[in-house]
């Protein structure tokens, strides 16, 4: 199986941030925005918004890539990708916050949680949901989650706007 | 046909070399020779080990079942006493003889070992093995003051440790600055600065010349005639490798020299990890580059080659990343540059701890650190190992504001130089402007 992950579309993509809010809120303890905004600590988001050129926007999470440089790198061997699904997961118990996953990740994908107990946080394709929050809440429809085969297909049946 | 791999060391090179192996081979005997009695750990967690912060068991970086799983015969608590090249064999302590096919030699490096008066008397550490660690731990309550000796990353993340376990710490360094090997001195101050604050005394410029006390160290006489008072010394001057076995046997020069696919001189023969000088992309020579992420890459290709499946080793950099009280600084490549055609460019605020400094020579990434703002140091690292013309994007490289979105158009006008994959996933709906001018 392929993997899924995020991929933006960026000519739909506004820079709306509206991603990274989603990301945040279900990552929260109480998955509440209201709430969450009053947690501590505040809950972190794992995709982030980012300025190409002018009026040029992307989103970028963790690309779960095929060779995973954050796996060699982690002396904790803490983060691993599933043979099955593809998917990179940091397992948070073994973190000692190295953040040597950080030093290697082409895509900046990592960031630190600094807490009493510090962490690396990346995109986890929010295990407890069908479709990951980020995909769902974007008003453009910019963000999809599939693996690259479909994602490719789309390219090549022009559904997304630009080839 | 089924074939005998033989692996010495059970670190990161030994073990990602029975991975690959696995990866295509399940049946072939794989015997992994380790002088250590414990099952395979991260030795680089053993400082957080000495500060407390993780139990033993979190030390263990594979299952209890490893080797059955991996359907691998341990050989722990073992020495290699020699190993005949010629006739593909080796013989270990106990006098088992064991021929192989294929050899991977990780045997890993030692500390370098000091000699000064007063050496042998007790609470003298190395941190190099969960035994020394142990060995610290055990003494630990006795202990009220600690001298490290050496301003590095085994000297100061033992200082770090055993400060949070709360010991008065001082750290002796000969050279003028702290980290003199992996940061600039602007950084290496922010970071010895960190520690001063947090109770981590740091003397530079100087040595010591005699352990002082009579059966246990109480003291340490430094070179400027000054006195200090402690009851555990950790050494840490660094590590070589671990290259006596194969003397005369294979080329060497500061580690074991490898091809392109991670063999020695001799065809069945592989070296990975710290023995191994590999290939340094940014140095653009073979270096001894001892970090766990080589290391497993190495062991990881190595073991793919000697299982048949030809792979070859793209290099790598030095890099290493450090986190104290909260501050964290990571730095890779060439940080110290020598000579004109070398450009750095550098922002700083010290009031927020905050450093990035990116060396160029001909408009590529060649090295960097970042201190605090951390998170984009495998954007820029990867730049410099698939050698990007940064140009484009040189008046920005280390604005606050750089991320991963300013390399996107980077990406689209030289696609043959980035390689991964994920890559083109990030831009393929991207158009630059001016396309029609640029070769895409």
């Amino acid at each position: 199986m392929e993997t899924k992950k995020i991929f933006c579309d960026i000519t739909k993509c506004v820079g709306c941030r509206a991603c990274e809010l989603a990301c945040a809120i279900e990552h929260s303890a109480t998955k509440d925005l209201f709430l969450a905004i009053l947690e501590s600590p505040r809950p972190k988001k794992r995709i982030n918004t980012q300025f190409i050129e002018k009026d040029v926007f992307h989103s970028v999470a963790c690309q779960h890539c095929d060779d995973p440089p954050c796996v060699e790198a982690c002396m904790a061997s803490c983060i691993h990708k599933d043979k099955e699904t593809g998917k990179v997961d940091i397992d948070s118990k073994r973190c000692v916050a190295c953040w040597m996953c950080i030093m290697a990740c082409p895509f900046a994908a990592i960031s630190r949680k600094a807490a009493a107990e510090s962490k690396a946080l990346k995109c986890d394709l929010c295990p407890e949901r069908e479709c990951p929050a980020c995909v769902d809440s974007c008003p453009t429809r910019a963000l999809y989650f599939e693996a690259r085969k479909d994602w490719a297909k789309r390219k090549e049946n022009k559904q997304l706007v630009n080839k | 046909m089924s074939k005998t791999f033989v692996i010495i060391g059970n670190s990161a090179a030994g073990l990602s070399c029975i991975e690959a192996i696995r990866e295509t081979d399940r049946d072939s005997k794989i015997i992994n020779i380790s002088q250590e009695a414990h099952p395979p750990y991260s030795r680089c967690l053993l400082s957080y080990y000495l500060a407390g912060a993780i139990d033993k068991e979190r030390l263990l970086v594979r299952s209890k079942d490893y080797y059955k799983n991996f359907n691998v015969e341990p050989l722990l608590k073992t020495e290699v006493a020699s190993i005949d090249e010629k006739n593909k064999t080796l013989k270990v302590s106990g006098g088992r003889r064991i021929n192989f096919d294929y050899l991977l030699f990780g045997a890993g490096g030692s500390p370098k070992r000091i000699d000064l008066k007063g050496i042998d008397k007790k609470g003298i550490f190395y941190l190099r093995t969960l035994d020394d660690a142990d060995g610290i731990l055990a003494m630990l309550k006795d202990v009220k003051e600690v001298a490290v000796l050496g301003g590095g990353l085994i000297g100061l993340r033992a200082a770090y440790s055993l400060s949070r376990q709360g010991k008065k710490v001082h750290v002796i360094v000969k050279s003028s600055h702290v980290f003199s090997q992996i940061l600039d001195s602007e950084s290496a101050d922010m970071i010895r600065q960190q520690l001063v604050q947090n109770g981590i005394q740091i003397r530079t410029g100087l040595a010591a010349v005699e352990i002082l006390g009579k059966e246990r160290c109480e003291g340490v006489l430094l070179d400027d005639g000054s006195k200090l008072e402690c009851q555990l010394i950790i050494i840490g001057k660094g590590v070589s490798a671990n290259i006596d076995l194969l003397k005369d046997k294979v080329k060497i020069n500061e580690g074991i020299i490898v091809d392109d696919y991670l063999r020695t001189s001799q065809d069945a023969i592989y070296a990975a990890g710290d023995v191994a000088e590999g290939y340094d992309v940014l140095e653009g020579k073979p270096s001894v580059n001892a970090i766990w992420p080589a290391a497993v890459r190495q062991g990881k290709i190595a073991g793919f080659n000697i299982s048949g499946k030809k792979t070859i080793y793209e290099g790598s950099c030095r890099m290493n990343s450090v986190d104290f009280f909260g501050i964290a600084c990571i730095s890779f490549g060439i940080v110290r540059p020598q000579g004109s055609e070398f450009e750095e460019l550098i922002h700083g605020n010290l009031s927020k701890n905050i450093y990035r400094k990116i060396v160029l020579k001909n408009n590529r990434v060649v090295g960097g650190i970042l201190v605090t703002d951390v998170e984009k140091h495998g954007v820029y690292m990867h730049l410099a190992l698939q050698k990007i013309d940064i140009s484009d994007i040189k008046d920005i490289l280390v604005d606050e504001y750089f991320d991963f979105g300013k390399v996107i158009p980077l990406i689209k006008r030289q696609r043959d130089s980035f390689l991964r994959p994920e890559y083109q996933d990030t831009c393929s709906t991207y158009t630059p402007p001016f396309l029609f001018n640029i070769n895409s």
